[in-house]
């Protein structure tokens, strides 16, 4: 029973951290919309951690669960690809070639760099 | 249809949506491990599955979406719990700052520059030159510059989509291929190329791929939104 009560704790401390973050970056979006609020809430939730405002120790279970079963939550923009059909047929192959052809170019170029002149370095 | 009665009741079609997405998720992920099929990415064949559903069954994509709002309502807090990786490797990427920005902007430059000129080249459209010039970054800030420099919203939105499968997809296999094999490497290579959807694949394989390739998709947005007006009205005055 203790270990259950300290496991609910645990995953709501983290839901609170998480969630707390993602409104601090809703609030940062809202007054420097350089970045979407979810990448503000990355960025705070990286400090707050790093600065001990919340306890890593605790968060920890329920964040690497969180990260395992997340590409999920990408299936139902992903199927949005359904809207855009018309698109694929107007402009044939052209557009689905070129979008492989330069990630495949930004890919390698920014994998070989780093791995040639930092990874190399340290 | 049985499966259009169903929708017709919110609740339960939000039942249904959120429900038959994450059991056909999970399916096919214990399906890709008991066959060591690397094909069978959870991902693309939940995708692919439910659009010939939906095309089958004639379901609206809007209908569909809106009644999976749990799982899109969790993308943002997903997204913000990919900070804890990075705090674990804040050390050692402070250590490297220079590096990682030095070549993620070189990364973000080459992307929108060869996008621009092939798609010109190719398709000789101004409009989806911009969307396919921003393709590599997050959603939000690629249709948000796409919008301000009259660019295609749509094929941008569509773009985004296929260069996050595509490094989610090939990105690790091909950069061990190539003998990029340090974890660092390869997590900044899949954050820049792939932006969140490439994160949450690679996030699967190490903790050191999922800090870098957050890093990376942070780094590069921000280069991007800065960069791309510039270059983007540069190029095209050459055209």
């Amino acid at each position: 029973m203790k270990t259950f009560n300290k496991k609910v704790f645990n995953v709501t401390y983290s839901v609170f951290a998480i969630c707390s973050c993602l409104a601090f970056g809703k609030l940062c979006s809202y007054f420097a919309p350089l970045l979407p609020s979810s990448l503000y809430g990355l960025i705070t939730f990286t400090l707050t951690l790093h600065f001990r405002l919340f306890d890593a120790d605790k968060i920890k279970s329920t964040v690497v669960w969180c990260i395992k079963h997340m590409a999920v939550c990408f299936v139902p923009a992903g199927v949005g690809i359904v809207n855009h059909l018309e698109l694929v047929r107007q402009f044939g192959l052209a557009i689905v070639s070129i979008t492989f052809v330069t990630t495949f170019i930004l890919l390698t170029l920014v994998g070989l760099i780093y791995q040639r002149y930092a990874v190399s370095e340290e | 249809m049985l499966i259009t009665e169903l929708l017709h009741s919110h609740l339960l079609s939000s039942v249904v949506a959120v429900t038959g997405t994450i059991v056909l998720f999970q399916f096919v992920a214990v399906l890709q491990r008991k066959l060591n099929a690397i094909w069978l990415q959870p991902m693309l064949m939940s995708i692919l599955v439910l659009m010939a559903l939906l095309l089958w069954q004639d379901i609206n994509f809007d209908r569909y979406f809106s009644n999976s709002w749990l799982l899109n309502a969790l993308l943002e807090p997903a997204v913000v719990a990919l900070g804890f990786p990075l705090y674990q490797h804040l050390e050692t990427i402070t250590k490297q700052w220079k590096n990682i920005v030095l070549t993620l902007l070189i990364g973000a430059l080459i992307a929108i520059i060869s996008s621009f000129i092939i798609t010109m080249l190719i398709i000789g459209d101004y409009t989806i030159a911009v969307a396919l010039s921003l393709k590599s970054i997050t959603t939000p800030i690629a249709i948000a510059i796409a919008g301000q420099l009259d660019g295609n919203t749509a094929i941008t939105a569509f773009t985004i989509i296929l260069a996050g499968f595509f490094g989610a997809l090939v990105g690790p296999r091909w950069l061990t291929y190539i003998k990029v094999k340090s974890p660092k490497a390869q997590g900044l290579a899949i954050g820049a190329a792939s932006h969140a959807i490439g994160t949450a694949t690679v996030s699967n394989i190490s903790y050191e791929h999922a800090a870098y390739s957050s890093l990376a998709l942070i780094v590069s947005a921000v280069i991007t939104a800065i960069t791309s007006p510039f270059i983007i009205t540069f190029l095209a005055s050459l055209w």
